[in-house]
């Protein structure tokens, strides 16, 4: 090898390290959401899943330094799909452009994400990384009418010190989403209604999957923590 | 057979005086406020969980594995459930943004579809919210290295100080009460002189107020029954 070459390998190698340092690609696993501990809803619900829900990327630049992207592949599916399946007594998955009319539901859902957010430590000068999803909920009733317009904020947060930077990245994501799916669970209903809207399943009455706080509302009842409310009015 | 006992004990010694010598300065303060009275049965079990980061806590999980692990380890350890397993199967209701702050959550929690009958089947007896963090308070000093074709070096002195500040809550949940708090204060002061070769004194304030936290707890919990 003549010393050009040697040169011109070199070089490459030092490039190529020092772009590696300066990308990170994360692809996020469907997420595992634990069977919650709660009753279904008697409710026959039609679950809307959009194309992007399939293959969601997020990219973000770090101050011109880092370069990061993050794809949430099919993750976002598999957490409605998961979440709305413990909620409801029968779910159905449509596609994007099934006709909700031809299917014997009450409701339909229609999930979409409004923003997607993420800081890493760098940004945050601790060791975590956050990520912050905005969801919004369209709940249409019989009719085809919007009985609801629901923006759900969710929020994850892990620490980098003890795995890679990607893994700390992807546990803050799916904290996440485990943080929009206890939101859901605790205020889908009193937010939509969506429990009083069931005839399909039975002629049981609507049963609420979290019974409604008390007419003096005390926080006790959720057990809520001082951010909740100011997270769910957000957007 | 006959035993040179300086071959097994010289080893030993060597690495354990060096870990002495080698070791920064630390100070600690461990102390704990009772509210009620506790003991743990045969197969009761205790978990380990952090407050809330919704609430600004930012509790390390490698301090949580830590304190999980004194706290099971050794003939008078207690049964540990990992945190992540009690949560996941408590889902929804020990979420960061869900979990009860306050003992008086505990009642209404309860009475949620099986959550009594989860607990009382992981036999959780006490729950231990822990808050606090460690952070790097002070530092000072310089210390410059060069290396070239001939070889390296460094040359200078530096110093750092590391504070851990961590409050264990003690939950009983046969009563539903708070049983106490546990707190451990440790400031530790590392060293770091380099005369060609740096030589690190470290002084590792995390793991000195996980143990400390530890075997408090353990005292907290099990010797009042014994008393």
């Amino acid at each position: 090898m003549t010393a050009n070459k040697c040169l011109r390998l070199y070089g490459a190698v030092l490039v190529s390290a020092a772009l590696g340092g300066c990308a990170a690609n994360v692809t996020m696993e469907p997420p595992k959401i634990p069977a919650p501990l709660i009753e279904k809803m008697p409710v026959a619900v039609g679950l809307r899943i959009p194309e992007e829900f399939e293959h969601y990327v997020h990219e973000e630049s770090v101050l011109g330094r880092e370069d990061w992207t993050i794809d949430l592949g099919s993750s976002n599916a598999a957490l409605f799909t998961q979440l709305f399946g413990y909620m409801f007594e029968e779910v159905e998955v449509l596609g994007p452009d099934d006709d909700a009319s031809t299917f014997d539901i009450d409701a339909l859902i229609e999930p979409s994400i409004d923003a997607f957010e993420f800081s890493v430590p760098k940004q945050s000068k601790t060791d975590a990384f956050a990520v912050w999803i905005r969801y919004r909920l369209k709940v249409y009733d019989r009719d085809g009418d919007v009985v609801a317009n629901w923006p759900v904020s969710a929020y994850g947060k892990s620490q980098s010190t003890a795995m890679a930077s990607s893994d700390a990245l992807r546990r803050a994501a799916v904290l996440a989403m485990r943080d929009a799916a206890a939101v859901m669970i605790l205020k889908l209903d009193a937010e939509t209604g969506i429990s009083g809207m069931g005839d399909a399943v039975g002629d049981t009455a609507a049963v609420p999957a979290v019974a409604p706080a008390p007419a003096g509302g005390e926080q006790t009842e959720v057990q809520t923590t001082a951010l909740e409310g100011a997270n769910d009015d957000a957007g | 057979m006959q035993v040179d006992r300086r071959r097994i004990i010289g080893p030993g010694a060597t690495v354990a005086l060096a870990a002495v010598a080698l070791s920064g300065c630390i100070t600690s303060r461990v102390e704990n406020s009772r509210e009620g009275i506790t003991g743990i049965g045969d197969g009761e079990s205790v978990v380990i969980m952090a407050r809330s980061y919704h609430l600004g806590n930012e509790t390390e999980d490698k301090y949580i594995n830590c304190v999980e692990d004194a706290l099971a380890r050794g003939s008078r350890g207690l049964r540990v459930i990992p945190h992540r397993e009690f949560i996941d199967s408590l889902f929804p209701w020990f979420e960061p943004r869900t979990a009860p702050a306050e003992t008086k959550g505990l009642p209404k929690l309860m009475q949620r579809p099986g959550v009594a009958e989860k607990i009382a089947g992981s036999g959780v007896r006490y729950i231990i919210w822990l808050d606090g963090d460690t952070e790097r308070v002070a530092g000072g000093g310089s210390l410059s290295c060069a290396a070239g074709p001939g070889g390296g070096g460094c040359f200078g002195f530096a110093w750092w100080q590391n504070d851990a500040d961590y409050n264990a809550a003690v939950w009983d949940l046969k009563g539903l009460e708070s049983a106490g708090n546990v707190s451990a204060d440790v400031s530790g002061t590392s060293f770091l002189p380099a005369l060609v070769v740096p030589i690190p004194l470290i002084a590792r304030a995390r793991a000195a107020a996980c143990r400390g936290l530890a075997d408090q707890l353990r005292s907290f919990i099990v010797d009042d029954s014994e008393a």
